[in-house]
């Protein structure tokens, strides 16, 4: 080693300090680097290192001229091929936009993605949002009405259906347009049913549930049981918002006045108590898709959005049925829809808009309905003949779609409450893991959510309700 | 640490004074920048933040004062957050010491393929701790989990690891314990071989056994190696995010949830960029006390050679 004089040592340590330099500016931009696609564009104007990192996403890039619209997704597995599938179609059939389908991870992740984006002034033109992310952003008045935008691109904002579109607008506007919606559906093992000689129906209510789950104990299988409900982390609130609906109750109203202590809601809890630990009927599982396929339970409430993947693990035959009722029926919306950003730039959002009027196709809503199971949210598509073969080659997808004109928007208490639905989910799992009494636990929920829905309730009175 | 060697400073020679102050702050600069943009801003903006109502979306941040404390210790839930994260760090300080060292123990053996059994051992701490927690979670299934074959063996039935209250925290020991375990057993390694061999040979020749060996060479010989897995230990283990999040995500009711996931929980799930804050200073008021206490009274009765 030669010696390192002062002058040396400093003209070295000072390059050595800009490359560090370099190197954080690199990184710091690389926690958005999905973001700063959309600052490349079809321009392609930015920052070499901005771009280079952009062009992350797989697949041919935007060709010159092109508007190219980044959309942020949530799908990944056999949902996100089926919509690269769709967004690969959409930019080969024509030349003037480009979609750069990004995928996010969860709805959640996605969320935290975008509010970081918004934070930093950089966001995506469109975006997957569920129903209960896409609230946060709704409050804070960030989303585009899209009723002009779709007027100009001729898309009939009332092929879709009612109760669908009818949650996305708010203040007589549309701000979320329905694409991966579900709803919760229930499952059972058609075997294990005709083992224990039951027929082939789903229950109609949650008391003849219970007397066949007795039949089904019968079977003496140690490690069967009659049905799994699950966790906070898997939506359990989500699915629970239809048994308290059931049961004459609800978890909270319209201006978020909390009701999940009242009676009804209390029975509602109080009957899984009793199912799970009394009648050792039900339990808990994490993943009640996984259990359900691998014949673990015989019955079990899982999102329609989950029936393909079920039907392509399972091996053994499925039925599909709606929700048991129990003084009357209740099923919840959920699942996804699209928005666009208000500050995206205008050329971009009518971009957009035509990749939705692509997607609302007949065969591209049939296509999407029938590799993931969501269901299909136009009239149209479903009297089109693809989706009408689906339905008598596999009765389980009709199922879900009759279903549906019976479904409602969730409370407001999931909706809205800063995590509403997990300290709502926590609640449920005190009750079907711990055995405490729903009242108890109710009555705790109910606080939390009563001194948590501060935080929104102005707003939320701000958005009207009906 | 490359030690400046201290010049006494002739009154004659300033200019020599000057320079090695030059010197030094060529040293420090790239290390104090760093810091400084890194750790110091972000803390400074965190306590900022802490003071605020912020749903991280809308422009404004509302002044709150010290509310955002005030809620965090009067929830229900927050003690039984801060006795988890009491339970993980500890159990793992502890798990970590003792596998670490008779981990270390067996591989300073000369045995054949010793090697290759080390690289095993530190494997785990380079693995992903996604990848790693979503295996185990198999592995932990009551039914077709490897972890009931294991117990079969015992004649021990599976408990249902993942949903019960009292199971899923030693769970997510385990698999932490499992991932860093290699990680003090290397540097344990590293201090058993930096022990000369003619105090134990001294003690041999004096008739002490095995055990007393052990006992009165190699444990006080070990001592800064020993504080240093520690204060990495806790310091990695306060903040362990990773197998938490896709293991159990803090539950069942809230059985796993530690600070960190707290923290996450009210900050990217609950958009409370003021409380998340809040639960960030608090993490770091911990982990200065914790340091400092190591610092003034552990460091005390360490034996450096």
């Amino acid at each position: 080693m030669g010696q390192i004089t002062r002058r040396k040592f400093i003209s070295l340590s000072g390059s050595a300090l800009g490359i560090l330099a370099l190197a954080a500016c690199g990184s710091g931009s690389g926690g958005t680097s999905g973001t700063s696609g959309t600052s490349g564009g079809n321009a392609g104007g930015t920052g070499g290192a901005a771009t280079a990192r952009a062009t992350q996403s797989a697949g041919p890039a935007a060709q010159a001229g092109q508007k190219q619209v980044t959309f942020w997704s949530s799908w990944g597995g056999k949902n996100g091929e089926a919509l690269t599938k769709l967004v690969t179609d959409f930019n080969a059939a024509q030349k003037e936009v480009f979609i750069d389908n990004q995928y996010q991870g969860t709805y959640d992740e996605t969320a935290q993605k975008l509010a970081a984006a918004i934070a930093a002034r950089q966001v995506p033109d469109m975006v997957s949002l569920s129903e209960v992310t896409w609230n946060k952003f709704s409050i804070n008045k960030t989303l585009q009405p899209l009723d002009d935008l779709l007027k100009k691109s001729s898309v009939d904002p009332t092929d879709y259906v009612e109760s669908l579109i009818a949650e996305g607008t708010r203040q007589g506007k549309i701000w979320w347009v329905p694409f991966a919606r579900s709803t919760p559906l229930f499952y059972y093992n058609r075997t294990l049913f005709k083992e224990a000689g039951l027929p082939d129906r789903a229950p109609k209510t949650w008391d003849e549930l219970r007397t066949w789950g007795l039949e089904l104990q019968k079977l003496n299988k140690p490690d069967l049981k009659a049905y799994a409900f699950t966790n906070a982390k898997n939506f359990n609130a989500w699915h629970f918002q239809g048994n308290v609906w059931q049961w004459g109750g609800n978890y909270s109203d319209k201006n978020l006045e909390i009701k999940i202590d009242q009676p009804p809601a209390v029975a509602a809890g109080e009957w899984l108590r009793k199912f799970v630990h009394e009648d050792k009927l039900g339990y808990m599982a994490p993943d009640q898709s996984l259990d359900f396929s691998n014949g673990l339970c015989a019955m079990t409430q899982q999102s329609t959005g989950s029936l393909g993947s079920i039907l392509a693990t399972a091996k053994f035959d499925i039925g599909t049925g709606m929700l048991p009722e129990q003084q009357k029926f209740g099923c919840p919306t959920g699942g996804a829809g699209l928005a666009l950003l208000a500050a995206a730039p205008d050329d971009r959002k009518q971009a957009a808009i035509e990749f939705i009027k692509f997607l609302n196709k007949p065969e591209n809503v049939a296509f999407w309905s029938k590799q993931t199971g969501y269901m299909p949210a136009t009239k149209s598509a479903r009297e089109a003949p693809e989706m009408q073969q689906q339905f008598t080659a596999n009765p389980n997808y009709k199922v879900a779609v009759d279903q549906l004109p019976k479904t409602q928007p969730q409370d407001t208490a999931r909706l809205f409450v800063p995590n509403g639905d997990q300290t709502i989910g926590t609640g449920l799992e005190r009750i079907l893991v711990n055995n405490e009494s729903t009242e108890t636990v109710f009555k705790a929920v109910a606080e939390q959510l009563k001194r948590d829905a501060q935080d929104v309730k102005d707003q939320v009175k701000d958005l009207g309700l009906s | 640490m490359v030690a400046l060697r201290k010049r006494g400073a002739a009154p004659t020679d300033v200019r020599r004074v000057r320079r090695d102050h030059l010197l030094f702050l060529a040293f420090i600069a790239p290390n104090f920048l760093l810091l400084g943009v890194f750790s110091y801003w972000p803390l400074l903006y965190q306590a900022y933040l802490s003071l605020t109502r912020w749903d991280m979306i809308s422009p404004t941040k509302t002044f709150v004062g010290l509310n955002n404390y005030r809620f965090m210790f009067s929830e229900p839930g927050f003690h039984r957050v801060l006795l988890n994260t009491g339970y993980f760090t500890g159990a793992v300080l502890v798990g970590s010491l003792l596998l670490g060292l008779a981990l270390a123990m067996l591989l300073d053996q000369r045995l054949h393929g010793r090697n290759i059994v080390r690289g095993i051992v530190f494997a785990p701490f380079v693995l992903s701790g996604a990848a790693v927690a979503l295996v185990w979670a198999y592995i932990f299934d009551p039914v077709y989990g490897l972890m009931r074959v294991v117990l079969g063996w015992f004649g021990v039935g599976s408990p249902d690891w993942l949903v019960s209250t009292t199971w899923a925290m030693p769970a997510v020991i385990i698999v932490y314990l499992w991932k860093n375990a290699g990680y003090s057993a290397i540097i344990y390694l590293a201090g058993l071989q930096n022990i000369p061999t003619e105090l134990y040979d001294a003690a041999k020749v004096d008739g002490a056994t095995g055990w007393q060996r052990f006992r009165h060479i190699t444990l006080p010989q070990l001592s800064p190696t020993t504080f240093f897995i520690a204060v990495t230990t806790i310091i990695f283990s306060i903040q362990a995010f990773d197998i938490i999040a896709v293991m159990t995500e803090g539950g069942p009711v809230n059985a796993t949830t530690t600070l960190i996931w707290y923290l996450y929980q009210q900050g990217f799930r609950a958009f409370r960029a003021g409380l998340a804050a809040a639960a960030g200073m608090v993490l770091f008021i911990l982990m200065l006390v914790i340091t400092l206490i190591q610092v003034f009274i552990v460091q005390r009765r360490v034996h450096y050679s």
